[in-house]
C-alpha cells in the first residue's frame, strides 16, 4: 500500500474528527436539526477527491463518533432512545451510499480523462508514424514523444533499439529528460553496459529489467524488492505478429515499474498509464515494422533497377569494347598474313585504324572508370581555384593531340573579366571534353563549333560556359532525357555520313550532369533540330574569390631575385 | 625464365651493344608488354634498352649499368615509384621519366617534386616517348656541362629569349615583360620541353613562402600568355599540364 493510499485514510480520520469538533461547538450554541449531515459532507469530499476506501472508513467512523459524542448516554456505544437508532443507521447508510456514488463518478471521470489522454497520445503517435518520411527522424520523434507522455510516470529516458549488424541490438534513437542523472542513465542505454541484456530480450522476445546499481537476475524481472530511489532500466520486446521487431528501453525511478505491471490498484490509476504504455509499445512496433518493410521494398526496387541497368550497360559496353577490338584484330591479322603482299598505303591504312581504335578503347575505359568512380561516390569534386580559360585551352589541346579536331574550326570566346572559380579541373575538363566531342560528332566538318565562357549576374553570380554547334540538333522532347544514363537520341542519321550511325555509350552527358551537379551548378541543352544545339552549364561563383596576386620580384646585381614587397597574398578558401 | 633472368639477359645484351655510343635506357616496369613495346620502339637506332621488373633490381642496375635515362613506372611490385625516385635522387642525377597509367595521379606530382624530370601517361605514342627522352637527355647534357647550356639564347618556333640581353621576341616582335614575368619565362625556358610543377616554379621564382599559391600563378601565367601568345586562349608556347604545372614547348 503506497503512501498516497495511507494518507487518504489519514484524511478520513482528520475529516471525521474535524466534523465532530464543529458539531460539538455548534451544539454548545444551540440545537441545530440534522447537524450530523456535516459528516456526509466529509464523506462526499473523500469519495470525490481521495478515494473509495477512505470514504468507507469515514462513514463508519462518523457512525461511531456520532454515537459516542452526541447520542446519550455519551461516550458509550449504547443508545437510550430507540428513535436515535434510526437516525444513526440513516447516517451510516446515507454516507456509505453517497460515498459509493461519488467515488463511482470520480472513477468514471478519471477513466474518461485517461482514455482521452490515451486517444490523444496514440493519435499523435499514429500521425507521427504516418507522416514520417525518414526512419531516423521518426524514431527520434517517437522517443521524444514517449518521454514527454511518460515523464509523470517516472520515465527519464527512452530508447529504441533495433537488431544490429553484430550480435547486440543497436540504439537507433534516444531521448533523455533534462538533468545530469537522467541523461547519464539514458546514455547507459547507448553503451555496451546492457548490451547482453538487450540481446537477450531481443532474442527471447521478453521484457528484461535491471536496477542500475545492482544487476538483478533475469528471472526477477519485475522484482518489487528494488530499493526506492534507485534507477531502473527495462528492455521491452516489441512484437509485431509473431516476430520481435525491436526493443523499447526505458529508464527511470522505481515508479516506472507500474507501467509494466497491470496488476496494481485500479484506483491509483497506474493501470491507465500501463495500458497506455502497452498501446504505445504496439505503435512503436508498428512503426519499426513499417520502416523495415519500406526499406526492404526500396532495396528490392533498387536491386531490380540496377539489374536492368547492368543489362543495358553490359550490352552497350560489350558492343563498344568489341568494335575497336574487332578492327584492331582485323587489321593486325591482315598485316600478319604471310600470303598477301600489302602496298605501303594499305599498310598505313591498317596501322591508322589500329591507332584510332586504341584511342577509342582508351577513351571508353576512361569513361567507364569515371562512371564507376562516381557510382562509388568517389567523384566528390576536389576543388581549387581555376581559370575556365585554362581548362578550355587544355581540353582543346588534348582533343588536338588525340586527332579529334582534324582541322575543325573551334571558336573560343572567353571574357576577360572572369575571376578564378572553384572547380575540380579534371572533372570540368571531362565535361568540356564530352560536350566538345558531341558537338564535333553531331555537326558537319565544314561548320564551326564554338566555346564561350562569361559571367552572368542573373539570377545569380555564376560562370556560364556554352558549347554550340550547327549540327543535327536534339528533338525538344528528348532534351531532358539525353542527360540520363545510357540514353541515346533515337534514330539519329548524320546526313554527311548516312551510312553509319554515330557511336557512343550514352554515358558522357550523364557523367557531365553528375559532375556539374556535384559542383552545385546545373547543365542543360537548347536545340532546334537541323539548326544545331547549345549545351550550357553554370557554376556558382562564391562572393569571396581570391583577390590577391603574386608580388613583383626585383632581380639584384648578382642576378638573384628577391620578392619586392613582403605582402602575404590573401587566401580565400 | 624468371623476371630476374630476363633482366640480366637484357643487361648482358645491352652491355655488348653499348660500345656504339648509343644512349642507354633503363625501363623499370613490371609489365612485360610495356617493356617489349618500348624495346621494339626504341631499338631502331640511337638507343639500347635494358629492363628491370621491380624497383630493387632497377636501383642496382642504375648503379651497375649507368643508364643515360630511367623510364620508371609508378606502380611496381616491391616498392612504389616514389620510393625509387627518392632512393635514386639520393645518389644519382640520372634523368627520370615517370610512366603513369592515370592522368589524375597525384603520385606523379610527388615524384616530379622529388626530382623526376618528366612524365608520360599510358597509353603514349612512341613519338611522344622519343621526344621526351631526347629533351631529358639534352637537359642532362647541359646540366653536365654546367649552367643553362652553351647557347645564350632560347628559340622555339616564334618565341625567342636572349638571356644575355634579357630580351624576349614573340613572332619577331620585341615583348616588354616585367622582371617577374621574365624570370618565370626564363625558368621555363631553362627547362624547355619538360614539365615544371606549380610548386617548383613558385619556389624558384618567388621563394618557398609562395609554394602554395598555385591559383595566383594561374592568373599570372594568363597575363604572361596575353603578352607572348598570338592566341592566348589556345596557347602555343606556354602549355598547361593540367593539375601539375606548365611546360614551355621544346625547341624544334
Amino acid at each position: 500500500m503506497s503512501r498516497d493510499d495511507l494518507s487518504g485514510y489519514g484524511y478520513a480520520l482528520l475529516g471525521v474528527a474535524g466534523a465532530s469538533l464543529v458539531i460539538a461547538l455548534v451544539g454548545r450554541i444551540g440545537h441545530v436539526a440534522n447537524i450530523s449531515l456535516l459528516y456526509l459532507l466529509v464523506v462526499l469530499w473523500l469519495a470525490a477527491w481521495v478515494g473509495r476506501g477512505p470514504a468507507i472508513l469515514a462513514s463508519v467512523l462518523a457512525f461511531l463518533a456520532y454515537d459516542l459524542f452526541f447520542i446519550s448516554p455519551l461516550f458509550r456505544f449504547v443508545v437510550d432512545d430507540p428513535t436515535e437508532w434510526l437516525s444513526l443507521i440513516a447516517l451510516l447508510v446515507t454516507s456509505l451510499v453517497t460515498g459509493q456514488l461519488a467515488s463511482a463518478v470520480r472513477d468514471r471521470a478519471r477513466e474518461a480523462l485517461l482514455s482521452q489522454q490515451r486517444t490523444v497520445t496514440l493519435y499523435g503517435m499514429a500521425q507521427l508514424i504516418a507522416s514520417a518520411t525518414d526512419h531516423g527522424s521518426l524514431f527520434h520523434d517517437l522517443t521524444q514523444r514517449l518521454l514527454k507522455v511518460f515523464t509523470p510516470s517516472g520515465v527519464t529516458g527512452v530508447a529504441i533499439l533495433l537488431p544490429g549488424q553484430g550480435i547486440y541490438p543497436a540504439v537507433r534513437a534516444l531521448a533523455a529528460a533534462p538533468g545530469a542523472d537522467a541523461e547519464q542513465h539514458a546514455l547507459r542505454l547507448n553503451s555496451q553496459s546492457y548490451a547482453a541484456e538487450a540481446a537477450w530480450a531481443l532474442e527471447h522476445g521478453e521484457t528484461v529489467g535491471e536496477t542500475v546499481a545492482h544487476t538483478l537476475s533475469r528471472s526477477s524481472t519485475l522484482s518489487p524488492e528494488a530499493p526506492p530511489g534507485e534507477s531502473l532500466v527495462y528492455y521491452i520486446a516489441l512484437t509485431s505478429g509473431q516476430r520481435t521487431v525491436g526493443l523499447l528501453a526505458i529508464t527511470g525511478k522505481v515508479a516506472i515499474r507500474g507501467l509494466l505491471s497491470p496488476s496494481l490498484s485500479p484506483v491509483t490509476g497506474s493501470n491507465g498509464a500501463s495500458a497506455l504504455f502497452a498501446a504505445c509499445c504496439d505503435q512503436v512496433a508498428l512503426a519499426i515494422d513499417r520502416a523495415t518493410l519500406q526499406q526492404q521494398a526500396i532495396h528490392a526496387q533498387a536491386l531490380d533497377e540496377s539489374n536492368q541497368l547492368k543489362d543495358v550497360f553490359l550490352g552497350s559496353v560489350t558492343h563498344d569494347l568489341r568494335t575497336p577490338l574487332a578492327s584492331i584484330k582485323a587489321a593486325v591479322t591482315s598485316l600478319l598474313g604471310a600470303d598477301v603482299h600489302w602496298s605501303e598505303s594499305e599498310r598505313r591504312e591498317f596501322l591508322e585504324s589500329i591507332d584510332q581504335s586504341a584511342d577509342r578503347l582508351n577513351r571508353l575505359v576512361g569513361n567507364l572508370l569515371d562512371i564507376s568512380r562516381q557510382e562509388a561516390g568517389v567523384g566528390t569534386p576536389e576543388k581549387d581555384w581555376y581559370l575556365i580559360g585554362d581548362v578550355i585551352a587544355t581540353v582543346l589541346e588534348r582533343l588536338e593531340l588525340a586527332g579529334q579536331l582534324q582541322g575543325r574550326e573551334v571558336q573560343v570566346d572567353v571574357a576577360d573579366d572572369i575571376p578564378l572559380a572553384p572547380m575540380d579541373h579534371t572533372q570540368i575538363e571531362q565535361v568540356l571534353t564530352n560536350l566538345l566531342e558531341n558537338a564535333l560528332k553531331y555537326s558537319p566538318a565544314n561548320l564551326p563549333v564554338r566555346v564561350s565562357a562569361a559571367l552572368t549576374t542573373e539570377p545569380e553570380h555564376e560562370l556560364e560556359v556554352r558549347v554550340n554547334d550547327e549540327g543535327v540538333g536534339v528533338p525538344a522532347s528528348e532534351l531532358h532525357a539525353i542527360f540520363d544514363k545510357f540514353y541515346r537520341v533515337h534514330d539519329v542519321r548524320l546526313p554527311w555520313a548516312s551510312d553509319r550511325p554515330p557511336t557512343g555509350t550514352g554515358l558522357g552527358l550523364a557523367i557531365s550532369d553528375n559532375i556539374i551537379r556535384a559542383h552545385g551548378g546545373r547543365i542543360w541543352a537548347e536545340s532546334a533540330p537541323g539548326k544545331g544545339s547549345t549545351f550550357i552549364f553554370r557554376l556558382p561563383i562564391p562572393d569571396e574569390t581570391p583577390q590577391g596576386a603574386l608580388p613583383d620580384i626585383v632581380p639584384d646585381a648578382e642576378g638573384t631575385t628577391t620578392v619586392a614587397e613582403e605582402e602575404e597574398a590573401p587566401h580565400v578558401e | 625464365m624468371s623476371s630476374d633472368d630476363a633482366a640480366t639477359d637484357a643487361l648482358s645484351d645491352t652491355e655488348q651493344a653499348t660500345s656504339g655510343g648509343k644512349a642507354r635506357v633503363l625501363v623499370i616496369d613490371d609489365e612485360p608488354e610495356i617493356r617489349r613495346a618500348v624495346q621494339l620502339g626504341l631499338a631502331s637506332g640511337e638507343f639500347t634498352v635494358a629492363w628491370s621488373p621491380n624497383g630493387q633490381r632497377g636501383l642496382e642496375m642504375v648503379a651497375q649499368w649507368h643508364p643515360d635515362i630511367v623510364l620508371l613506372d609508378l606502380s611496381l611490385p616491391d616498392m612504389d615509384g616514389i620510393e625509387v625516385t627518392r632512393a635514386l635522387r639520393s645518389w644519382s642525377a640520372v634523368p627520370i621519366l615517370i610512366l603513369s597509367v592515370r592522368s589524375g595521379d597525384t603520385d606523379k606530382i610527388t615524384a616530379l617534386e622529388l626530382g623526376a624530370d618528366d612524365y608520360l601517361t599510358k597509353p603514349f605514342s612512341m613519338g611522344e616517348l622519343r621526344a621526351r627522352i631526347s629533351v631529358a637527355l639534352r637537359h642532362a647534357a647541359h646540366a653536365a656541362t654546367g649552367g643553362v647550356g652553351d647557347s645564350a639564347r632560347f628559340t622555339t618556333s616564334g618565341l625567342a629569349l636572349d638571356f644575355a640581353r634579357r630580351q624576349v621576341l614573340a613572332s619577331e616582335r620585341e615583348i616588354h615583360l616585367t622582371p617577374t614575368e621574365y624570370e618565370v619565362l626564363k625558368y621555363l625556358a631553362m627547362h624547355a620541353g619538360q614539365v615544371v610543377t606549380h610548386r617548383t616554379l613558385l619556389r624558384a621564382v618567388w621563394g618557398p613562402d609562395y609554394e602554395d599559391e598555385a591559383h595566383y600563378l594561374r592568373v599570372f601565367i594568363g597575363q604572361l600568355r596575353r603578352k607572348i601568345e598570338p592566341e592566348p586562349g589556345r596557347p602555343r608556347y606556354l602549355l598547361t599540364e593540367p593539375g601539375i604545372g606548365y611546360r614551355l614547348r621544346a625547341p624544334e
